[in-house]
């Protein structure tokens, strides 16, 4: 009877540790009256970010009270590992001063918090870190923990076979966001981290949307009848950067995004056209064309729109002459910077260019892939592998980002930056990873994106497209 | 003594340019080991390449548009700023600053100079009422190779200046003299003392630009990347883009070594062309 009892009592203990451990995060999240299903009013208000938050939007027809897919995870998140001592580098390409000034601090705290590990950063922009550092890296295995940028990059270095498999770390599968994961994959290994989650197109000005009385256009009419609209009362509607390809391609995601019947059917077809398969003559890629084409009719693009460079296109949209920029998140610590004003009058949109079938609302993307170098010896993986669980901390990832003004891939996070905060109930909508990227071969990405310039730029498709396919098989063949 | 010339000369220029002949025969892309192809590269690139074919187009065009004008307001700035008054050295100073700029810099510049919407070029017509002449600079692909070429003579046309200067400065006073005593003109006195006595130093001025401007990466990188369209594609950028782009090393041998070819040919033919003047 007495065993009986102490059973039941410890049962007792047990549930009301499980009830308090799921039912008081959650009551927190709840404060203010809203419950999971329930119904709600304002779209895209939100409790937090953590994965008890929720969010107000639409499902079936009526605004409801949801999670925030943002915080979905695969577990509850864990601490970071604990490093021996020892010196690593950390090979990356995020030069700008925001990401230096965070990650100087957070660097400084791991090595205050581990005396003895020492973390040495060996930074390089862009456009050199993509064409010297994974050759460096491999005759280097003290670079033990690098980056690597979603797409053609990611592949060369998984290719090399110079990553470590992370699939078994606890803190990849319960500190990472879901379906942030899938950009780091290969083969079906976990190679890489990407910890960044970004939105990238568009951005707009909500204080010329609100002066204006516009709604957001549900589909490529709505988009047309709104540029011409937006184009009479004087704005450039889309502050659309043709001169850099990088940037001009963003919006490319928004044409792709609902240009298949669903994302598998995009893949192939993106997939088909990486290896010639298809050319850019195929009737899904003159679907994707015809977009360009009724946008440009349609006066959506700047005055010269080939010759607009990223500055510029910046400084559209930072003066106000530009409603939307249709670059993505990682743009607006530039707009703040170019125009104070602005901080905390940016959102995102949901940019619906089809008149047919609504496969994705939105376009995300992963980057800023973290592996750990399978050549670097036992330690050095070791310590890697501590820093890296380090930055997929909540906390530590909440300096990265709100120093940076970059949503990150990492679970319980609170963002306190109003621009972030404006943007990131993006997350509940149907978004799709940036399609552009799964044209793998530089030479048919480059070309496909300066086919659609070209078009923005005034050329007719019937001329365009056959021209830059046989520049694709050229390349293919050579 | 010419020994370590030779070790030296063999290992940065004689071994590399081997290897770069094996590689021309195979298809690597840094990755995987290296797959000979044997001549497969060099017939692709004569028979099927298109952009080969536009950017030999391209080179040739920017590199005598380049040598033309360069030359041509080098000698000019030259013939006016020979003598060494302190205005003349002050506005020599001030033609020569360009050149100590990096290429990147002035890229940065021009680019936004020939912004459509809100560059000072485009301003500069407008406000004299010559809107027909405010072009989309580096967007069109008429125009793009031209406002590049535009800007490399003003790049380095102060620094050419200052060869033509020390080259001017050497013409003995008496030809001159005499040729005033004879009664000639100064447009004679240029041309059949100045000019003829000045080719060993054009020569010297259009080998030199010949070369900048098939060099011309970090100014044509910076601005358009070699956009719209290749239009301003040169084969520095090409190879460049071949090789750290698209990951095709073998072919990026290939074209570098049609790259040297046409460099040579192309300064051969200009050093025929002006020493058959400089004997006459």
């Amino acid at each position: 009877m007495k065993h009986k009892n102490a059973r039941a009592f410890k049962a007792l203990i047990a549930a009301v540790f499980a009830i308090s451990a799921t039912v008081v995060p959650i009551s927190q999240s709840f404060a203010a009256g809203e419950s999971l299903g329930k119904k709600c009013t304002t779209e895209g208000v939100m409790t937090g970010t953590k994965s008890t938050s929720l969010i107000c939007t639409e499902s079936n027809g009526k605004l409801t009270w949801q999670r925030v897919k943002l915080a979905s995870g695969n577990g509850r998140p864990v601490a970071n590992l604990t490093p021996p001592k020892g010196e690593i580098e950390f090979w990356h390409y995020r030069v700008e001063l925001a990401d230096q000034r965070a990650l100087v601090k957070i660097i400084n705290d791991f090595e205050a918090k581990y005396p003895g590990t020492k973390i040495k950063q060996v930074v390089r922009d862009t456009t050199t870190y993509n064409n010297t550092a994974r050759v460096a890296i491999l005759a280097n295995p003290k670079a033990a923990l690098f980056a690597t940028s979603r797409g053609a990059i990611f592949d060369q270095f998984a290719k090399s076979d110079m990553m470590l498999d992370l699939s078994n770390q606890r803190y990849v599968k319960q500190n990472v966001v879901a379906k942030g994961l899938t950009a780091g994959q290969y083969e079906g290994k976990q190679l890489g981290i990407p910890y960044q989650y970004l939105f990238n197109n568009p951005i707009v000005n909500t204080d010329i949307w609100a002066k204006e009385k516009w709604t957001t256009p549900k589909n490529l009419s709505g988009w047309v009848a709104w540029c011409k609209d937006a184009k009479a009362k004087g704005y450039v509607p889309l502050a659309w950067p043709g001169a850099t390809r990088g940037q001009a391609a963003q919006i490319s995601n928004s044409a792709l995004m609902n240009s298949a019947a669903s994302y598998d059917d995009l893949a192939k077809n993106l997939a088909d056209l990486n290896s010639g398969k298809i050319d850019l003559t195929s009737s899904w890629f003159k679907g994707v064309a015809d977009i360009y084409v009724k946008l440009r009719n349609a006066g959506c693009f700047p005055d010269n729109a080939t010759g607009v460079t990223e500055a510029a296109a910046y400084n559209l949209f930072a003066t106000g002459k530009s409603p939307i920029l249709p670059i993505g998140t990682f743009a607006m610590g530039s707009i703040v910077g170019l125009n104070p004003k602005l901080d905390g009058k940016m959102e995102l949109m949901s940019m619906i260019l089809t008149d047919g079938k609504v496969v994705a609302e939105g376009i995300m993307n992963n980057t800023y892939t973290l592996s750990v170098n399978k050549n670097s010896s036992s330690r050095d993986q070791k310590i890697a592998n501590a820093f890296l669980s380090y930055l997929l901390t909540g906390k530590v990832a909440e300096i990265y980002a709100n120093e940076t003004l970059q949503h990150v891939n990492v679970l319980d996070v609170e963002y306190k930056n109003v621009n972030l905060l404006n943007t990131v109930s993006f997350q509940a909508k149907n978004t799709m990873l940036a399609p552009r990227f799964l044209l793998l071969n530089a030479a048919v990405s480059d070309l496909t994106q300066d086919a659609l310039i070209q078009i923005v730029g005034g050329k007719s498709p019937d001329d365009v497209l056959p021209d830059f396919s046989r520049q694709i098989k050229q390349k293919l063949q050579g | 003594m010419g020994l370590p010339a030779a070790v030296l000369f063999g290992l940065f220029y004689f071994v590399p340019f081997i290897a770069n002949l094996r590689y021309s025969l195979t298809k690597w892309d840094r990755i995987t080991e290296p797959e000979f192809v044997g001549v497969r590269n060099f017939v692709n690139l004569l028979t099927n390449d298109d952009l080969f074919y536009k950017v030999l187009g391209n080179n040739l065009r920017f590199t005598f548009l380049v040598v033309l004008f360069q030359t041509l307001f080098s000698l000019i700035f030259a013939l006016f700023l020979v003598k060494n008054t302190r205005a003349n050295i002050a506005l020599r100073t001030l033609f020569f600053f360009p050149t100590i700029l990096s290429s990147v810099s002035v890229g940065m510049i021009w680019l936004f100079m020939y912004d459509p919407n809100f560059g000072a070029v485009n301003l500069f017509f407008t406000r004299l009422g010559l809107e027909n002449f405010a072009l989309n600079w580096l967007g069109s692909e008429g125009s793009a190779l031209y406002a590049i070429a535009f800007t490399q003579v003003w790049f380095h046309t102060g620094q050419m200046m200052v060869i033509y200067i020390a080259g001017l400065q050497q013409i003995p006073q008496e030809l001159y003299e005499s040729a005033e005593m004879d009664g000639a003109s100064r447009w004679q006195q240029f041309r059949n003392v100045t000019w003829p006595m000045s080719i060993p130093t054009t020569i010297v001025v259009m080998a030199y630009t010949t070369i900048q401007s098939f060099r011309a990466f970090d100014l044509i990188f910076s601005m358009t990347q070699g956009g719209p369209n290749n239009s301003t594609n040169i084969f520095a950028v090409l190879i460049y883009q071949t090789v750290f782009s698209e990951l095709r090393i073998g072919y990026a041998a290939t074209q570098s070594i049609f790259f040297i070819l046409v460099l040579v040919l192309v300064t051969v033919l200009q050093r025929r062309f002006l020493s058959s003047r400089y004997e006459k």
